[in-house]
């Protein structure tokens, strides 16, 4: 350990740099030279390379965990080198680097993702053997697993964000693997669009964030937290509204007055709907069920142990930022308490067994949010942990159990329908022991590691709560604002919430349990003559370019049977994890092992959360509740699906035929964006093509080029080659010349003096003019109307006196123009001010103003 | 009355018979005498000026020179130098209206002038040397004789332009079948359409000529 | 009327009609011959005007030397006017200025 230490101080912590780097060499070389290496060389590159990233987050484990003694967090830090510098006008600088961080918090998930990784890599060796892009998916999963390091052992948001961005591009790449089919590329592809709409969110906050705390690493953003505490006007934009004016009175009052928000809210939610997009919650959860479309490796490491935890993951390392704003961690707690009991909801209606697992997994990810947003952060981050192991074993065996049908069926649909499956623990027993630890973790049999995660977060749910850090919030400008308090019913009903899908979890995930194992295998159809098929078929030749059997026509195939060593050797170690990891972390045993390595990570959030009254006596009450949610939610299934043998399902179906359409539906949520949301895209889309078209290419094109051809064929008529049309043309210019010269113009240069009051009009020359005035305004012309040859006259006015000066003029040809001229002599201005300018308004008052941006914290 | 009075009545009225006639007479060659008449007139309105060396000068290259060149370009022509009936009058309207109009500007000019209240300077007794030879030789030789030279220029390049135009190409007129312009521009005819219409032979335009009488 | 031919205005007059009948003989007349007649009207008409203003201001011989340049360069004009107009007839066979359209659209 010292030598660990004296090579890799905590400052300069160089091991980080290969943990993140190793997965990216293997992606680059299996990716580039992977087709020429063959299967083995790539195969062996990979695992090691995992092996290698996972043995030195061990290492890296044990040196955090002697180096954290106390209250203070263990933290060592590699610095890459300068990314980019922005500079503020004022000269002062933020400089963001490429660095990396490990405490406990990423520590720890770099463990789980790491092994957890590593034994999915194992698994897809056997899996994707006989794939024909076998090098890369393993080259894909190397570049995923580089991204999630990066994302969650990054030292900043944008390094962070890297690898967010990283992860889901390899979850669009992993997805659409099988991208020949066009349903597997529109799922990646609404899996990558989906998570953009998400990272919109964290792109503001990151926006937010840097100018409020003026940085954008952890221990900045530490720093400058408090100066979150702001309120924002976020009504009216501007100062007024102006339509509201239309109406007027009262309502234009109401509208007109200014709502505040806090800036820590605003961040919060930024966050949270980056957090939605990638981690599934509601609305955004959409692409991952269809992400199933993708091979069940990806599945079991993306969408059940790692990327969807990425959103966790960072609400739990800006478990500072995040509860200054009680109100954004309310929307959290609420908000993944809903998706929670909504996705149960859709499961239990669902036929493939990867879509029961995908909703399974937004519902779990709905618990992490919950104990996240009530400020059980630990509690949350636990379940991450309990969650990838009983979630990844299930998809694994999932996985394995759909290997073993689509030796037999070859049909990709077919065999993941669990209708057609079913006594699968004779033939699989490996699988299916493991497959009970998992499902004994998630639907919480009592000791397992997902009875005690999530047990602690209905406890928290129920009892703890956000203390808002302070009663208003004012900007010194005169805008202040209440501060949001966390409601008192909240927290029963978040219980209420969370206990009800608990049971619904129960329910289904048994009815999972005992339609794939126990009974029964309906997939079971014998048929004379069945011939082997052109190309030679081995009973672990899974490859998915099979087309779909027709309805009706009988299959045939080998016996299912077990998968090989390398797929259930990690199904072992996984659902060992599942039965056993909860230990860790057993408060009712008094064991708090993984509360007390996590608490100075969190402890500067842990001051703002607080706990209500009689927290003490509940814990016993609420364990009660949650084995009897387990105990009926298995209860009932077992009663509905083996002893009735399924009626009363089959009659609910038939008696309310609507109500199951619409849960198997997924409630149409899909169809709903689609109608809404892609169909005002595609409006205007469609807006702006026949803008294109009758505006742009029609009126702007061929009008004007009509306009000019119309225009060019008029003119034409005047060239007609002939002189004499000429000449008459020429004719009739002659004529204007001779009018031009013909009439006399009075044209007339003025000088006006308002000081001294003296004006004068001095007239132009012209061929034979002679000028004749009216200079005392009695509308006679003066020298008896005589015409003279006096130009310039001058006159002097008295102080507010007006008068009308006329001039009229005769050329040679006796032809006269008139014009006049009006003066008037100002009161002059003597009131003394020297500029035009008001004096600037009182400091202050001012609303809608932006607030001038804190001075940069020092940083240690 | 006296006999300058007459004179120049007399002069101005054939003047402006002659001119009358020069523009209204059906055939060119009364246009050509209408000339000539008008010519005639001028010079005697010169004489009236004491522009004696002018009026000369007048009879001698206009009346002998420019009138002869018309006669004998009308006669080269031969009976196309008229307004045949094969031709069509177009544009009747613009023509007339311009002439028209134009006569309607010369009208408004008069009236203005007219009415402009100078009063008239009857003409002074002109010295003997105004307009004589002497004087007239002396200032064309004397300052203006750089524009004398560049006259003499100006006359020789007339000549040899009006032969270089006047002479033409034999009368080789060959259909041209290229079809580009510039092709077409050195051995003609320039548009396209003219190649479709071929000139007239001899024959052919003696036909028509007799056809037409 | 013993005034009359000695005072400027009759000539002004006078030249300012012939002017006239020539540019209405050349905006209405089509045969290009008589165009070519009405111009040297028109030019004879200018000559007459230059000569009487002379007659009026006889400082110098400027107007009767200005009118002897013009008549000589009239010559030239009309020397190389008709051969144009004889290269023109030997293209289109005939001498009305209607056909001489070849510049049009």
């Amino acid at each position: 350990m010292q030598a660990i230490e004296a090579l890799f101080p905590a400052h300069n912590y160089t091991l980080l740099a290969f943990i993140v780097l190793l997965p990216l060499l293997g992606a680059a070389v299996n990716g580039i030279f992977g087709k020429r290496l063959g299967k083995e060389a790539v195969s062996l590159l990979a695992l090691s390379v995992m092996f290698v990233a996972f043995a030195l987050s061990v290492v890296t484990f044990l040196a955090l965990g002697h180096a954290q003694e106390g209250e203070e967090a263990a933290r060592f830090i590699w610095k890459g080198w300068e990314w980019f510098r922005l500079t503020r006008s004022d000269g002062t600088s933020i400089t963001l680097d490429v660095a990396f961080s490990v405490d406990a918090l990423n520590g720890t998930m770099a463990l789980v993702v790491t092994g957890v990784g590593f034994l999915i890599h194992l698994y897809s060796v056997s899996y994707m053997a006989e794939d024909a892009g076998y090098h890369r998916f393993l080259t894909y999963l190397n570049l995923f697993i580089f991204s999630m390091l990066v994302l969650i052992l990054g030292d900043s948001l944008p390094v962070l964000f890297v690898g967010w961005e990283g992860v889901g591009l390899c979850s669009y790449l992993l997805i659409g693997f099988w991208f020949e089919d066009d349903k597997n590329a529109a799922a990646g592809k609404k899996a990558f669009v989906t998570n953009r709409i998400g990272d919109f969110g964290l792109l503001v906050a990151m926006g937010l964030l840097l100018y409020y705390t003026g940085g954008l690493d952890w221990s900045s953003i530490d720093n400058g937290a408090k100066n979150l505490l702001t309120p924002v006007q976020v009504w009216p934009l501007g100062t007024h509204v102006p339509a509201a004016s239309l109406v007027g009175g009262a309502f234009e009052h109401w509208i007109n007055l200014p709502r505040y928000v806090s800036a820590a809210t605003l961040v919060g939610l930024a966050l949270f709907l980056g957090c939605a997009g990638k981690s599934a919650q509601l609305p955004l959860y959409v692409w991952l069920p269809d992400a199933m479309a993708g091979p069940t490796p990806v599945s079991a490491l993306i969408h059940a142990a790692t990327m969807v935890t990425a959103g966790v993951y960072l609400l739990c390392r800006l478990s500072f930022v995040m509860v200054l704003s009680p109100a954004a961690m309310a929307t959290v707690a609420v908000t993944g308490a809903l998706t929670a009991m909504f996705a149960a909801s859709i499961a239990f209606a669902q036929h493939d067994i990867k879509k029961v697992l995908a909703y399974s997994t937004v519902s779990q990810l709905g618990y992490m949010f919950l104990g996240v947003g009530v400020g059980a952060f630990s509690a949350g981050f636990f379940h991450v942990i309990t969650h990838a192991f009983f979630k990844a074993c299930m998809f694994l065996g999932a996985g394995s159990v759909i290997h073993a049908m689509h030796a037999r069926i070859h049909d990709t649909d077919a065999s993941q329908d669990m209708r057609n499956m079913g006594g699968m623990r004779k033939y699989m027993p490996y699988t299916f022991w493991t497959f009970t630890a998992a499902w004994a973790a998630i639907v919480g049999l009592p000791f397992t590691s997902g009875f005690f995660s999530k047990d602690e977060i209905l406890l928290r749910a129920y009892t703890s709560f956000v203390k808002a850090p302070a009663a208003k919030l004012s900007d010194g400008g005169g805008g202040s604002m209440e501060v949001f308090s966390w409601p008192p019913w909240l927290g029963a009903a978040l219980y209420a919430i969370g206990i009800l899908t608990a049971l619904m979890t129960a329910f289904y995930m048994t009815r999972l349990y005992l339609g794939t194992f126990f009974g029964e295998f309906k997939g079971w159809k014998i048929v004379k003559n069945w011939k082997e098929p052109e190309h030679a078929h081995g009973h672990d030749d899974h490859g998915h370019g099979h087309a779909h059997h027709e309805p009706g026509v009988p299959l045939e195939g080998p016996t299912p049977h077990e998968s090989p060593w390398q797929m259930w050797v990690p199904l072992a170690v996984l659902g060992f994890l599942a039965a056993f990891a909860g230990w860790l972390n057993a408060p009712l045993f008094h064991i708090e092992t993984m509360h007390h390595w996590l608490e100075p990570v969190f402890a500067k959030a842990s001051r703002s959360v607080e706990l209500i009254e009689g927290a003490e006596h509940l814990e016993y009450a609420f364990l009660a509740a949650a084995i009897a949610a387990f105990a009926g939610g298995s209860g009932i299934a077992y009663w509905i699906y083996v002893l009735q043998k399924g009626k009363p399902a089959q009659s609910f179906v038939e008696a309310l035929p609507g109500f199951h359409a619409l849960v198997y539906d997924k409630w149409r949520v899909d169809e709903l964006y689609e109608e809404y949301v892609i169909g005002a895209v595609d409006s205007l889309a469609e807006f702006f093509a026949w803008a294109d078209k009758w505006i742009v290419d029609f009126l702007l094109a061929r009008v004007s080029a009509f306009l000019v051809g119309a225009s060019g064929s008029a003119l034409r008529f005047i060239q007609t080659g002939r002189v004499q049309t000429y000449a008459a043309v020429m004719v009739l210019g002659l004529g204007g010349v001779g009018w031009y010269f013909v009439t006399p113009r009075v044209e007339a240069k003025v000088d006006a003096n308002d000081e001294s009051g003296v004006y004068s009009v001095t007239a132009s020359q012209g061929l034979g003019y002679s000028y004749r005035w009216d200079l005392n305004n009695d509308g006679k012309w003066d020298d008896q109307e005589r015409f003279g040859s006096k130009t310039q006259q001058s006159l002097n006015l008295d102080v507010k006196e007006n008068r009308t000066v006329r001039l009229e003029v005769k050329n040679a040809f006796g032809r006269t123009a008139v014009r006049s001229f009006n003066f008037a002599r100002p009161v002059p201005d003597r009131s003394g001010a020297t500029s035009r300018f008001d004096a600037d308004p009182a400091p202050g008052r001012r609303t809608g103003e932006v607030r001038a941006l804190p001075k940069p914290q020092e940083m240690k | 009355m006296t006999v300058g009075n007459v004179f120049f009545a007399v002069a101005s009225l054939v003047a402006l018979f002659g001119a009358f006639m020069t523009i209204a007479s059906r055939s060119p060659i009364r246009s050509a005498v209408g000339l000539l008449i008008t010519i005639v007139g001028i010079a005697a309105l010169f004489l009236m000026l004491n522009a004696q060396f002018l009026a000369a000068i007048q009879l001698i290259v206009y009346a002998g020179a420019v009138v002869v060149l018309f006669v004998f370009v009308i006669m080269l022509l031969g009976p196309d130098a008229g307004d045949g009936e094969g031709t069509v009058a177009r544009a009747r309207v613009a023509r007339y209206g311009a002439g028209a109009f134009f006569l309607l500007l010369s009208a408004a000019a008069g009236h203005l002038v007219s009415r402009s209240g100078l009063t008239p300077n009857r003409f002074k007794i002109a010295p003997v040397t105004h307009g004589s030879v002497e004087s007239i030789g002396t200032f064309l030789f004397g300052s203006a004789v750089i524009p004398f030279e560049l006259t003499t220029a100006l006359l020789i390049v007339a000549v040899v332009g009006a032969i270089a135009v006047a002479r033409g190409k034999p009368h080789v007129r060959r259909q041209s079948k290229s079809a580009s312009p510039t092709a077409r521009m050195f051995h003609g005819p320039l548009m396209a359409r003219d190649a479709q219409r071929p000139l007239p032979t001899k024959a052919e335009r003696a036909a028509k000529a007799a056809g037409g009488m | 009327m013993s005034s009359l031919g000695y005072f400027i205005e009759h000539y002004v007059v006078l030249a300012g009609a012939l002017f006239t009948l020539g540019s209405i003989g050349f905006l209405v007349r089509r045969n290009v011959l008589v165009q070519l007649m009405s111009i040297e009207l028109m030019l004879n008409a200018v000559n007459l005007m230059l000569v009487a203003f002379n007659r009026q201001h006889m400082a110098d011989q400027n107007g009767q030397v200005f009118a002897f340049f013009i008549i000589a360069v009239a010559a030239a004009e009309v020397a190389v006017g008709l051969a144009i107009v004889l290269a023109f007839y030997r293209l289109k066979s005939s001498v009305q200025s209607d056909e001489a359209d070849q510049l049009r659209h």
